[in-house]
């Protein structure tokens, strides 16, 4: 099939990429552009372990056929995170919560933290809580994940 | 610059935060299916489409290039066509009778894994369909009769004094029987493994998994190869909880044989729904108690059945059969106990370990059973628990006595105290029609061993090395060599903080590698809650041998042998001090790497009898008490955990942040295993075979938690610590169903316990009544 | 995954371009708005089919807007919109609901109220919320518009009124008249990312005690979504009392009839359906 071309912004470079119209983000992320912090857990959008951000919205990459995804679209994956002074906040506060255990699904769960503090730098648990459920976590029991999220809005760098 | 770890003063007892985190939160730790191997093939199981019958051929398309893929049938096994798997009743690959869905057929390899799969599509092959045993419910119906059709794969008895004196003692007698269902550990990164040769026609495996020394030695039947020719590597591991620990052996295995057959490295990294239908579960169990009690509460006998739905091999299931009877009426007192266990085989994927292995499926049982009593003696369930709950000097009911480090009664009165349990048992609800939403409280206590069963640790001998070394360009430190694994526990944090506390150094000198079997020695696989406590020590004592061995260098190099102490990262001397870094440099440069190693024992009063399974049971017992709290909508019998509150005593805590977390996290397994997380059989296929379908918790499903520990260290063993890890499986699933009972009023006797389990309890009370 | 990358997917940029595809057998493919469906049944074994037209984006199926008396939905609107979306919430809070229950954030912000309905899971989220609403979907094709009410839109198990030629471009969902009620409640095994046992929409009124509007839905107790007509019927100027709020349970209970699946019993959904649509009733 014949492919198609697309030019994105991720983690801050321009990249062009040529890839069959459904190939997943998440393969085009992981293989094509090795970035492999991207996680897959599932291959069907329960895990969120591949979660990254199209344009600041959180997407589950393993169900978005890359070719849909449109020029000039801006992509963040973990990796992206410590170039900002906010990406270097929510991983230190990771850190230092203890919110990490086996580290495979932090990678989308910090894409979703990421989305929500972006949006909302003053969440209430109830928005944590909401904004995380499609994230599912097997080692920490979300306790500390939630303390880190409520620790990086304490230090989130606000203009 | 990336996150820094927070280091406070003082190692053992301190809250470092996590080692493997920075690169873990930087998308920068490598996992399996992370790593590019450069002419890697990729593997495929051609599995069977049914569960029992007997295989009469294997026929391929003779259209399909067979030329483009490699392909394994039992005959090119080099070694044995068996899976060393403790008993050797599985064949690596079927070749006659098939006993499981998915028993593999065949083996291929090809470039990529489409064609893989493609050439995989290609086997056809003709099976004798026989009939299966799949349920439990087929197990206990069939053991009810005492029908002889059912086919053990092991069974253990443990008696402790008279049994039928014990229940002619009783004013009453009070059985229960309890069904717990099937658990998948749904580790987030699924299984994953690589395998190539080596120059000297070895095999080199490394992936994601949990003991490296279970792999090898367990391959070298099947793929003829001494030992040390199989290097195994613990790659960063997504997750385990279990499924990690015998399975990786098959998968390793097809990945060993397929690159021997190829001569291709060959990945394997299974799909989710690859990985839920074909690797391990937890245990379905059936426990039935029969329990002797007087009318003040005071138990005369305990008589005790647990059967596990082993799957179609036997595997590791004898091993987690044992841990479950010596947790089957453990934790209080009484004089006459009889507990049998019995594995029965079903034509699924053998159970294997996970969690607590055998202790959450007999706790779930006992836990339920004790409220029953209770109510039976007309006592509060705190009270006959605080009456009957074991003490230091009291006996097991394998004959140990309690010598020391028992955080009993204290977990328990912990519990009671920051619950206000007999406050809100008072509230609890009962099914009461006025209240709006029903509340209830239950209560759960129990105990967990730490290591391995009975003198398993004396017969193991685990060994743990530290090594000074260059740890970075300039950088002189101390490497720990251990066999366990870090998958997510915090395991070598743990150990930089007992390594640097051992040789008093600062945690930045100290790191712990993934195991390699080539560098690291045997302390032996990263389950059964041993490896702070086992591990740690032998870490512990090799340190403290290390820190010797370089003071003594300091005193004759440096110091002119006056004596002198390394302390805080310092070599003292009488008021002089010198860095470490640059003794330890020194040293480096004149004699090279040094290493020292040290190996666990048990006291040397400590029996145990492996036939009858009487004398210590574990080196040490850790305790725990959970109440949980849960809200039952009567209109709809939704069931919402409102709060937990646990204690533990799991010895002195090392890191007492990542105990915590230990707790978190396996308390939150547990509301999945208690509320959530049903699997059934259909056609011989597990029924939830995808994320979508096998339900654990999401972030709003959990609960406030209030979580505390007491420390009773054990003090055989230096730093102190017993077991965290398995604990926290144990006894949430029974005080949820203690919590409902006191909610709705109705009993729970299976889990997951669900609304529509309510609903079907209400009927029949209510058609009943 | 890569069987999918042997189809091929088209990326029209108008509606009518799209419609011109559908239009021609030789080049009509199956619709991909958001993937959050589709991407999913592919993954989980179904097989591709060869070509695919993607209609993510398309500037005709977005947008949410109000007339006088109804909201107007582009099938591309996604979940996050409609749950955020102050008209829904204001005028149709069963489907401001109703979204926020669908899957979790990531699932949210892919899926679209079209591909939603053309999915027609009887597990669909969003179906209750539409029907008890009276609205109508409109679909086009090169050739024209045809406008179908939501109530005779889902056919069968997984299958609605629409021709090969059309799709759906947007929904038409009549506000809530001043004085009716409208609420929603989803029944799963979990607080997120639940697939429902059972889920229920009402909007109705009261009037001087008395049931003056019902309408009410139920999904996942059968093969498509459906409403209770006879429930509905017999509601009509029953006072809102005790008595009529027993038989409300025992009516919806015997109107269904829902099947054993692995998320629940048959058993339990009959009964829960009383048990529901007696509580929404009662708020």
């Amino acid at each position: 099939m014949s492919n198609v071309k697309r030019t994105w912004n991720v983690n801050g470079e321009e990249k062009t990429l040529e890839f069959p119209p459904l190939r997943r983000l998440l393969d085009v992320i992981r293989e094509d552009m090795r970035f492999t912090g991207c996680k897959e857990g599932c291959g069907e959008g329960e895990c969120g372990a591949c979660t990254v951000l199209l344009d600041g919205v959180p997407v589950t990459s393993c169900l978005v056929a890359a070719g849909q995804v449109p020029d000039g679209t801006q992509i963040l994956t973990v990796e992206g995170l410590e170039k900002t002074e906010q990406g270097r906040v929510l991983q230190e506060a990771y850190v230092s919560a203890g919110a990490s255990q086996c580290g495979f699904c932090i990678p989308g769960m910090l894409m979703a933290s990421f989305a929500l503090l972006s949006k909302n730098s003053r969440p209430t648990e109830e928005d944590i809580l909401d904004a995380h459920g499609g994230n599912i976590c097997r080692c920490t029991g979300y306790v500390k994940i939630i303390e880190a999220v409520r620790l990086a809005a304490q230090n989130w760098p606000r203009k | 610059m990336g996150p820094k770890r927070k280091i406070k003063s003082g190692h053992v007892g301190a809250d470092s935060t996590r080692v493997d985190a920075p690169d873990k939160v930087r998308g920068r730790a490598v996992y399996t299916d992370d790593i590019d191997v450069p002419g890697c093939w990729y593997g495929k199981v051609v599995r069977s489409p049914v569960a029992h019958g007997r295989l009469r051929s294997l026929k391929r398309d003779e259209e399909f290039d067979w030329s483009r893929v490699s392909v394994v049938l039992p005959d090119d096994i080099p070694g044995k066509n068996i899976a060393d798997l403790f008993i050797h009743d599985m064949p690596f690959i079927a070749h006659d009778e098939i006993n499981y869905l998915g028993e593999p057929l065949a083996l291929v390899a090809a470039p990529d894994r489409e064609l893989a799969e493609e050439a995989a599509r290609h086997f056809h092959p003709d099976i004798e369909e026989l009939p299966g045993i799949f349920h439990m419910e087929e197990i206990v119906d069939l053991y009810k009769k005492q029908d002889s059709s059912l086919h053990s794969l092991g069974e253990q008895t443990t008696v402790k004094g008279d049994i039928e004196k014990g229940f002619s003692e009783a004013d009453m007698i009070v059985t229960g029987e309890y069904w717990a269902g099937y658990q998948e550990q749904l580790y987030i990164e699924p299984q994953a493994m690589i395998a190539e040769m080596t120059d000297d026609g070895g095999v080199f495996i490394r992936g994601s998994l949990q003991c490296p020394y279970f792999i090898n030695p367990e391959l070298c039947l099947t793929l003829n190869l001494p030992p040390e020719k199989i290097r195994v590597k613990q790659e960063m591991t997504g997750g385990a909880f279990g499924g990690k620990e015998e399975y990786p052996t098959l998968i390793a295995g097809y990945c060993a044989l397929l690159a021997m057959k190829s001569r291709h490295p060959v990945k394997i990294v299974f799909d989710r729904n690859e990985d839920i239908l074909f690797t391990t579960k937890r245990h379905p169990s059936w426990g039935r108690l029969k329990t002797g009690l007087k009318k003040d509460g005071t138990i005369t006998a305990i008589h005790a059945e647990l059967l596990l739905n082993g799957g179609a091999y036997t595997t590791i299931s004898r091993v987690v059969l044992a841990r479950g009877i010596l947790h089957a009426a453990m934790g209080y007192r009484c004089d006459n106990v009889f507990v049998d266990g019995r594995i029965f085989k079903t034509h699924t994927f053998p159970c294997g370990a996970f969690r607590g292995f055998g202790a959450p499926q007999a706790t779930w049982a006992f836990e339920s059973h004790i409220e029953e009593l209770a109510k039976a003696c007309g006592m509060l369930p705190q009270e006959f628990r605080r009456k009957n709950c074991l003490v230091q000097g009291d006996v097991t009911p394998t004959g140990m006595v309690l010598k020391d480090s028992v955080g009993s009664p204290a977990v328990l009165d912990q519990v009671l105290d920051r619950s206000d349990f007999a406050k809100k048992l008072k509230q609890s609800s009962r099914g009461n029609p006025k209240h709006k939403k029903w509340y209830g409280i239950g209560l759960a206590f129990f105990a967990h061993g730490s290591g391995f069963t009975g003198d398993g640790e004396a017969r193991f001998k685990a060994k743990g090395a530290v090594e000074l070394d260059w740890i970075e360009p300039n950088h002189p430190g101390v490497n720990i060599r251990i066999s366990s694994t870090e998958m997510g526990q915090g395991a070598f944090t743990i150990m930089d903080q007992i390594a640097a506390d051992a040789i008093s150094i600062p945690l930045d000198d100290v790191r712990c590698p993934l195991p390699d079997t080539s560098l690291c020695p045997n302390s032996g696989p990263t389950v059964a809650s041993r490896t702070t406590m086992v591990v740690g020590h032998t870490v512990h004592g090799a340190g403290l041998k290390l820190k010797a061995a370089l003071e003594e260098f300091a005193s004759k190099e440096v110091f002119e042998g006056r004596p002198v102490v390394l302390e805080n990262g310092r070599f003292v001397c009488s008021g002089e001090a010198l860095p470490f870094r640059q003794i330890a440099a020194s040293y480096l440069d004149k004699h090279g790497r040094l290493r020292t190693e040290h190996q666990f024992t048990l006291p040397p009063d400590l029996k145990w009898d492996q036939s009858t399974f009487k004398g210590d049971a574990y080196p040490a017992f850790s305790w725990g008490c959970n109440a949980a709290e849960v809200e039952v909508d009567p209109l709809t019998f939704e069931i919402r955990l409102k709060k937990v509150t646990a204690c533990f005593d799991v010895g002195r805590m090392i890191n007492p942040l990542n105990c915590k977390a230990q707790a978190e996290g396996g308390l939150v397994q547990t509301i999945g295993y208690a509320l959530m997380e049903k699997m059934g059989i259909r056609n011989g296929k597990y029924d939830a075979d995808r994320m979508q379908t096998y339900i654990v918790p999401t972030m709003p499903d959990i609960p406030e938690f209030d979580i505390t520990f007491v420390e009773y260290p054990y003090e055989f063993s230096p730093p102190g610590a017993k077991g965290i890890g398995e604990m926290p499986m144990d006894g949430l699933a029974p005080a949820i169903a203690n919590a409902i009972e006191n909610a709705t009023g109705l009993r729970c006797n299976r889990i997951p316990i669900m609304p529509e389990d309510l609903f079907t309890l209400h009927r029949a009370k209510h058609q009943n009544g | 995954m890569k069987k999918l990358e042997k189809s091929d997917c088209r990326f029209p940029s108008t509606l009518k371009e799209a419609l011109e595809l559908l239009a021609n057998e030789s080049t009509r493919g199956r619709l991909l708005a958001g993937g959050s469906d589709l991407m999913v049944q592919w993954a989980a074994g179904m097989e591709p089919p060869p070509r695919v037209i993607s209609i993510k984006g398309l500037k005709e199926l977005q947008g949410i807007k109000e007339d006088d008396g109804a909201v107007v939905i582009g099938a591309g609107v996604t979940h996050a919109h409609i749950r955020s979306s102050k008209p829904v919430q204001k005028h149709l809070p069963a489907l401001a609901a109703a979204a926020a229950t669908v899957g979790g954030p990531q699932i949210q912000a892919l899926g679209t109220i079209g591909g939603n309905v053309a999915n027609a899971s009887p597990a669909g989220d969003l179906a209750p919320a539409l029907l008890i609403t009276g609205g109508e979907a409109v679909v086009a094709s090169r050739t024209g518009e045809r406008t179908i009410p939501l109530t005779k839109f889902f056919l069968a198990y997984r299958r609605i009124d629409l021709k090969p030629d059309e799709m759906i471009v947007r929904f038409v969902l009549p506000k809530r008249a001043a004085g009716e009620i409208e609420v929603f409640r989803k029944l799963g095994t979990r607080a997120a990312q639940a697939i429902s046992k059972v889920m229920c929409a009402a909007r109705f009124s009261v009037k001087a005690g008395s049931f003056e509007t019902c309408a009410v839905a139920l999904g996942s107790v059968g093969p498509t979504t459906v409403r209770l007509p006879k429930l509905e019927e017999w509601i009509i100027g029953k006072s809102a009392s005790e008595e009529t709020l027993a038989e409300v349970e025992k009516r919806a209970s015997d109107e269904v009839s829902p099947i054993d699946d692995i998320r629940s019993t048959a058993e339990y959904r009959k009964w829960v359906s009383g048990r529901l649509v007696r509580f929404l009733l009662e708020s």
